[in-house]
């Protein structure tokens, strides 16, 4: 009993300062978000704060702000999964090759993970600058026309989508090389004996074998990419035109901005109920792939 | 020949590929170096990718940047937070998975699923919250504010519990049987033996905290205090804005990443996701 009650002082002494850190910042913060989306806060009269029941929910299905990032999200989840993922797959087979300097090919692809969201945000909010930007010189050296990017509601969501894939492809290259060289050349070999062709080799020797990589990559980027708010706000501050609003954004603008509180932590609840689900399907579908 | 041919299309497009990926750093750079009419002068232009001819031209905007803002402030202002929780994170997480892989405890069952349970609450969500959390606590715009809440994390407990539960317990006990309290088994034993865990959550919590935006934004109002990522907005909309300035606050704040990335790059791709597949 005596030794029993000691381990578990010891125990509690080591977990007592993660216990309050994500307590105070993580289970609280999360726990407050739950009640306030009931409440109408508003951050500068908190004590005027009322239960208002659903009323917070009702308001923002009907919010036409809101619908639209869920559009926009929407939008740029479809475009950058296939063409980051992509991207990183079409590298990783090229660099998985022994030619020389591949050292030098594998540094360079990867080389725009290395920089942060705020520096690539606004790195390409220059380099995309209609009238002056370096693609625009670029574009007319080969006889194109101008185009307006991140200033046409119509163009937007889809730069940022190849912004985002431009920056993030050289780190999913290299979990897809590891992945690669996980098959052993045996398969191969064993392939080559049965006679089977370049493309059989890639549909029915790699790609099955790279099934559990991707499904990974796929899902962590699906997860990261609904939490898109760095680039629209440093690049575009969510328009033309709400284009490119997100909600994680517009939680940011309601409750920040505004000062809302009620009113974001409804939406907080909303959108964490969404990407909680996809976590879960993802901790599901990555489980299966293991066994 | 048919060989050769195909060779030298895969060179040119693996060439092609590392233009497209390297271009808008080396432009960033190289603006960096040349005087602010230059940069227009010189662009789509092959000279748009090279820095000023004149080498005297080279560090002027440095230095001009310099005496507009306090450059070394937020470089020491980024140091301090990503050091700060760079060491905490490792001590916090590091002390309560060494409780869950060697006490047994009461609740620990219970603790352990919450914590699973946690690893799915998106934190990005409840920045409105942990906002007010924050002003309840009185911290707002201190350097405490931008640290606290950046150091506890599910996904390294989790990970740090994992490689600890690999220590024998036999080791453990021989050291306890010679005298040596839990603080010591966890300072002499534990950490030491688990290098490569340490590591990584040292390099994912560093790289994570030095490019943190929008927690410092939120909650700093002082600019002597803003780390770099905050400075650079601040920089590129304070007027007047020069693009070679903000290219060479960009080029600072990537610096030491680059750095980070050389020499921990062994430990980067253990930060997949919070995906349970890290160390086993």
């Amino acid at each position: 009993m005596n030794t029993n009650k000691r381990e578990n002082v010891a125990a509690y002494s080591f977990l007592a300062p993660a216990l309050i850190l994500l307590g105070t910042f993580l289970v609280i913060p999360a726990l407050m978000a739950i009640y306030y989306a009931f409440t109408d806060y508003y951050l500068l009269t908190p004590d005027q704060r009322q239960f208002i029941g659903l009323q917070n929910f009702m308001e923002i299905f009907k919010d036409p702000i809101f619908i639209q990032s869920l559009k926009n999200i929407v939008l740029f989840v479809v475009f950058v999964i296939p063409i980051q993922v992509g991207a990183a797959l079409g590298l990783a087979l090229l660099i998985n090759k022994p030619r020389k300097g591949n050292i030098f090919f594998k540094v360079a692809y990867f080389s725009p993970v290395v920089l942060s969201l705020v520096v690539i945000s606004v790195l390409w909010l220059y380099l995309l600058n209609p009238s002056e930007g370096l693609i625009n010189s670029l574009l007319a050296n080969i006889g194109m026309e101008a185009q307006p990017f991140l200033s046409s509601p119509k163009q937007a969501m889809i730069t940022i989508v190849f912004v985002s894939a431009w920056q993030g492809a050289g780190y999913q290259m290299l979990i897809f090389l590891a992945g690669l060289q996980n098959i052993p050349s045996t398969v191969y070999e064993a392939g080559k004996i049965d006679g089977v062709n370049k493309w059989q080799n890639f549909f029915h020797i790699t790609l099955p074998l790279l099934k559990p990589t991707s499904v990974l990559i796929m899902i962590t980027t699906l997860i990261s990419a609904f939490k898109l708010i760095i680039q629209p706000m440093v690049m575009t501050q969510g328009g033309p035109m709400n284009s490119t609003m997100t909600p994680v954004y517009y939680i940011y603008q309601s409750g920040f901005s505004d000062r809302m509180i009620g009113y974001a932590s409804a939406m907080t609840v909303i959108f964490g109920i969404i990407i909680g689900i996809i976590t879960l399907l993802q901790s599901r579908l990555t489980k299966e792939d293991d066994m | 020949m048919h060989k050769k041919l195909k060779k030298s299309i895969e060179y040119f497009l693996l060439i092609l590929l590392a233009c497209i990926f390297i271009f808008p750093m080396l432009w960033m750079v190289v603006s960096s170096m040349k005087p602010e009419a230059e940069i227009y002068l010189d662009m789509g232009g092959i000279q748009s990718l090279l820095p000023s001819l004149d080498v005297s031209q080279w560090f002027l905007t440095y230095k001009e940047l310099f005496s507009r803002f306090n450059v070394p402030q937020y470089v020491i202002n980024s140091i301090i937070y990503a050091v700060t929780i760079t060491v905490g994170s490792i001590m916090v997480n590091a002390m309560a998975g060494f409780a869950f892989a060697k006490f047994e405890f009461r609740g620990k069952k219970l603790l352990f699923g919450l914590l699973l349970v946690l690893l799915i609450v998106p934190v990005e969500t409840i920045i409105i919250t942990q906002f007010t959390v924050a002003h309840t606590l009185g911290i707002l715009n201190t350097r405490l504010a931008v640290v606290l809440p950046m150091i506890g994390n599910m996904f390294f407990i989790y990970l740090f519990r994992n490689f600890f539960r690999a220590v024998p317990d036999e080791i453990i006990e021989s050291v306890k049987l010679d005298g040596a309290n839990n603080w010591i088994v966890f300072w002499k034993v534990i950490l030491p033996m688990s290098k490569p865990a340490v590591a990584t959550v040292g390099t994912l919590s560093f790289i994570a905290s030095w490019n943190d935006y929008l927690w410092p934004l939120m909650v700093l109002t002082d600019t002597d205090k803003f780390p770099l990522q905050v400075a650079i907005t601040n920089i590129n909309t304070t007027q007047p804005v020069y693009t070679n300035q903000v290219m060479a606050i960009l080029t600072i704040s990537t610096i030491p990443l680059i750095i980070v990335y050389i020499f921990a790059q062994k430990y980067i791709l253990q930060g997949l996701g919070g995906s349970g597949t890290g160390i086993k």
